[in-house]
């Protein structure tokens, strides 16, 4: 089983789920995120004066997969989120130990 | 399920605990009581056990007695509908006498119950428990309400409430119960057993389909107790408990004005109102209407908004039935303006209206959407309350835009369109129309009007939808929102909107977005929103070119202009303010300009109360004189100024003055925003007068009870002023009004 973290832009929220859920992933978490990456934030003007917007906001979203939907997941995620300009975000990989679903006590890839 | 089964529940708990109390020997000098929820012979299916064990100190074995009692109950012994939970206090009558001290205690021996024992030893403690209720407790009472209510917000505008500690709710009943029993005043409690059956039942209901003893009433159980109450859906359910709910609460508001009527009687100092306004004055810490006319209601709602007083409950007895003309005049919807712009002192004001049905006299259409529930997982309170809730928070933002009255009408509107399957939005902005056009607006205003309501939830979707970076994104901005005006008030009712939704709804996150927005967008736009200096018509060219004083009042639409021509002098635009504001005249409006060597004004103004209607001379008089003598004039205002200070008030924002860098002109504009207060154009004008420069057109105007001024102004051989003069006016400006 694996956790599949995405950071995103906003906007593109609504496009990397529609194609999650044509593959069948039904759960996720998303949260709001503000960070900067090489993109380094970016610079406004405002009324003629500047200023820097160091933290830009995305949105943070993790779904877990079973170890052989990851490759299908990943791809997905970055075909839908993909504009070709800086700041499109990252997405990671990471092993998970153990999951028990809360209401029913299962385990395992069960509980995903 | 009902009263008969919360009596039968209750009946069985009594016969049980006698049993156990006759299986224990009957000991003597022990009394069982049942108080609280118990004591009144009621409980639902999760109910507490309440009770008292009284005792007189002789028994020997009394910690065995008592586990013999409450043992078997927490064992689950005793019949199916025994409480889960006991709560129980061993005491003899002289610490039940210690423990009256706490609220709780003596408001829970009020309703003391004899189970079995000792009667006289419940008698005696009865009685004492009720004489000393009667000594006042109500202060300590209402405090403890109060933070209740603060605490569990409102039973009738929240979506997901606590049906017993929310305000209106189960224990209010029996606050307003033991307020009667205080008999410190007589309120009506004839209603209260049917609200109190009627909410009890839901509890119930609540109880049951949910399989737990909580209170609080969520989305997810609303449907199954509205099926289990034989209602057609959990709208119909809410609605008739925010129905009951506003009336307890309105009676428990009713209570406490007639308990601080009482006590203002009992002192000897009986002061007479403060009068604060034509017919309206302040006595005992609230806004009291003193005589009836056409606009009054409105005016005591604006004044107790922005003076964050409550108005009086019988003052709003006295305006049920008067309505408004339609259209309302010019006073009322000025009114309505500062009325809602008193922020969080709006909402008492409005509540104590909305309660009495003034609200929906004047605004039929707030009944469509009074109490209506909403199902959304992100809102709090139902679409009334949010509208208002909206609107407090916009009136923290006015500084933010140069329309802050359509900004606040905006805000207390934008959701009018829920309730149907139509688009809110799209309904929103049909209903508008005819509200607008009866409150007195012009077209124009309608227009943006229905312009905030359509598009309200524009920004914050196109923000977290669309690619920012995508010029197409800016566009469809651009294309939907006229100008900047615009595009200020709808980033303003975002941010409104989304701060009253609650933090799911408007968080950093969301508002950085919308800014981000914004901001683009403002650079792609092209214009300013700065307004432009008055027009001069022929007539006016020539009475200026004259170069005499001239003085000319007619009646407006039912306030007063007054054109002003005279020979142009440094320091004239203060002088003239304060003059008219000596002569009693309510500065609403005003727009000057300088030709040639005269100074060409007009001036929308009110009529103070009390004062008479001055004439064409005695303005021109009381102008020479001013101009003649500026000391006595700064002199008089300074007097007049102090005699207001002792009237309370609400916080406002801090005032804004900006220059604004507008190539188009040879002058130096400056904007100020501020909250109208007394002398305001006077203090400017004097603070620009002292700095030896020019004024060559104002532009000024109140909104509500919030006023936006313009300064065209030069040095005074004509030219634009250098940065650094500029910024020395706006520090001159700001030390004068702050």
């Amino acid at each position: 089983m694996k956790l599949i973290t995405a950071i995103l832009k906003p906007f593109k929220l609504d496009d990397v789920k529609s194609s999650l859920q044509a593959l069948g992933v039904n759960g996720m978490t998303v949260s709001e995120a503000s960070g900067f990456g090489r993109q380094r934030g970016h610079t406004e003007v405002y009324r003629g004066a500047e200023y820097t917007v160091d933290l830009v906001p995305k949105v943070r979203l993790e779904v877990i997969v079973d170890d052989a939907d990851v490759e299908s997941v990943v791809g997905a995620i970055v075909k839908a989120a993909n504009t070709g300009s800086i700041g499109d975000g990252k997405v990671w990989v990471t092993s998970i130990e153990q999951i028990v679903r809360v209401r029913t006590g299962e385990r395992g890839t069960e509980a995903i | 399920m009902g009263l008969p089964e919360r009596k039968a529940r209750s009946n069985e708990s009594d016969s049980y605990l006698s049993h156990l109390y006759l299986e224990a020997g009957k000991p003597n000098g022990i009394t069982l009581v049942a108080v609280g929820g118990y004591g009144r012979g009621e409980l639902s299916p999760g109910s507490d056990l309440d009770l008292l064990i009284l005792h007189d100190g002789s028994l020997a074995n009394l910690s065995e007695f008592v586990n013999s009692l409450l043992y078997p109950i927490w064992d689950r012994q005793g019949p199916a509908t025994l409480p889960k939970s006991i709560d129980y206090s061993v005491r003899t009558p002289k610490e039940t006498k210690e423990a009256w001290q706490d609220l709780k205690v003596a408001l829970g021996l009020l309703d003391a119950r004899y189970i079995c024992g000792n009667f006289a030893q419940f008698e005696a403690v009865k009685n004492d428990a009720e004489l000393a209720w009667k000594r006042d407790r109500l202060e300590e009472l209402r405090m403890s309400l109060n933070e209740r209510h603060e605490r569990f917000g409102d039973l009738a505008y929240l979506l997901e409430p606590d049906i017993k500690e929310a305000r209106g709710g189960l224990r209010d009943i029996n606050a307003l119960r033991a307020i009667s029993r205080s008999e410190a005043i007589n309120i009506n409690t004839d209603q209260l057993d049917d609200f109190e059956e009627r909410l009890l039942n839901v509890r119930d209901s609540l109880h049951k389909v949910s399989g737990r003893d909580k209170d609080l009433l969520l989305f997810q159980e609303q449907d199954k107790v509205a099926a289990d109450l034989g209602l057609a859906d959990a709208d119909v359910l809410m609605g008739q408990v925010a129905t009951i709910a506003r009336s307890i609460d309105y009676l428990l508001n009713v209570a406490w004005h007639k308990y601080d009527n009482r006590k203002s009687k009992f002192t000897f100092r009986k002061s007479k109102p403060t009068n604060v306004g034509k017919n309206i004055g302040v006595d005992n810490h609230e806004v009291i209407i003193e005589a009836i006319d056409p606009t009054v209601g409105m005016r005591a709602a604006a004044k107790a908004s922005q003076l964050g007083l409550p108005i009086s409950i019988d003052s709003c007895e006295l305006i049920k039935g008067i309505g408004l003309d339609n259209p309302w005049p010019r006073e009322a919807r000025e009114d309505l303006v500062a009325f809602i712009g008193g922020g969080s002192a709006m909402e008492r004001v409005w509540e104590a209206l909305d309660q009495a049905g003034i609200i929906e006299e004047w605004l039929p259409e707030w009944g469509s959407v009074r109490s209506l529930p909403q199902r959304n997982a992100l809102h709090r309170h139902t679409v009334d309350r949010h509208m208002v809730e909206t609107a407090i928070v916009a009136a923290k933002l006015t500084r933010t835009v140069h329309r802050p009255d359509l900004l606040l009408i905006g805000s207390l509107f934008h959701d009018i369109g829920k309730g149907t399957e139509e688009d809110h939005s799209d309904r929103g902005e049909k209903l508008i129309a005819p509200i607008a056009r009866r409150i007195g607006f012009s077209e124009s205003d309608i227009k943006t009007l229905q312009f905030l309501v359509k598009h309200h939830l524009l920004l914050s979707s196109t923000a977290t939808r669309r690619d920012l970076d995508d010029p197409a994104t800016i566009q469809s901005i651009i294309d939907v929102v006229p100008d900047m005006q615009h595009l200020e008030l709808l980033h303003a009712l975002s941010i409104a909107d989304g701060e009253a939704t609650g933090k799911a709804a408007w968080s950093d996150w969301k508002a950085r977005l919308v800014r981000d927005l914004v901001n683009r967008v403002k650079s792609a736009m092209k214009g300013t929103l700065v307004a432009p200096e008055m027009e001069l018509n022929e007539g006016q060219i020539k009475e200026a070119e004259n170069g005499t004083l001239k003085v000319s009042i007619s009646e407006s639409s039912g306030s007063y202009a007054i054109e002003i021509i005279a020979p142009d002098s440094t320091g004239l635009f203060s002088i003239v303010a304060g003059t008219l504001n000596l002569l009693k005249l309510d500065i609403r409006a005003a727009k000057t300009r300088t030709h040639g060597k005269s100074a060409v004004m007009t001036w929308i103004v009110n009529l103070d109360p009390f004062a008479t209607l001055p004439t064409d001379t005695d303005i021109s008089e009381a102008l020479k004189e001013a101009l003649a003598d500026n000391e006595k004039l700064k002199q008089r205002i300074d007097a007049k100024v102090k005699s207001y200070a002792p009237l309370p008030g609400v916080p406002v924002p801090p005032p804004e003055v900006e220059i604004i860098e507008d190539l188009a002109t040879n002058a130096t504009i400056i904007e100020i925003r501020s909250h109208d207060r007394p002398a305001l154009l006077y203090r400017i004008g004097a603070a620009v007068k002292q700095l030896e420069i020019d004024i060559r057109s104002v532009i000024a105007s109140t909104l509500g009870a919030e006023a936006i001024d313009t300064l065209y102004v030069t040095e005074i051989s004509g030219e634009k002023l250098a940065r650094n003069k500029a910024e020395e006016v706006v520090a001159s400006i700001r030390l004068a009004i702050d």
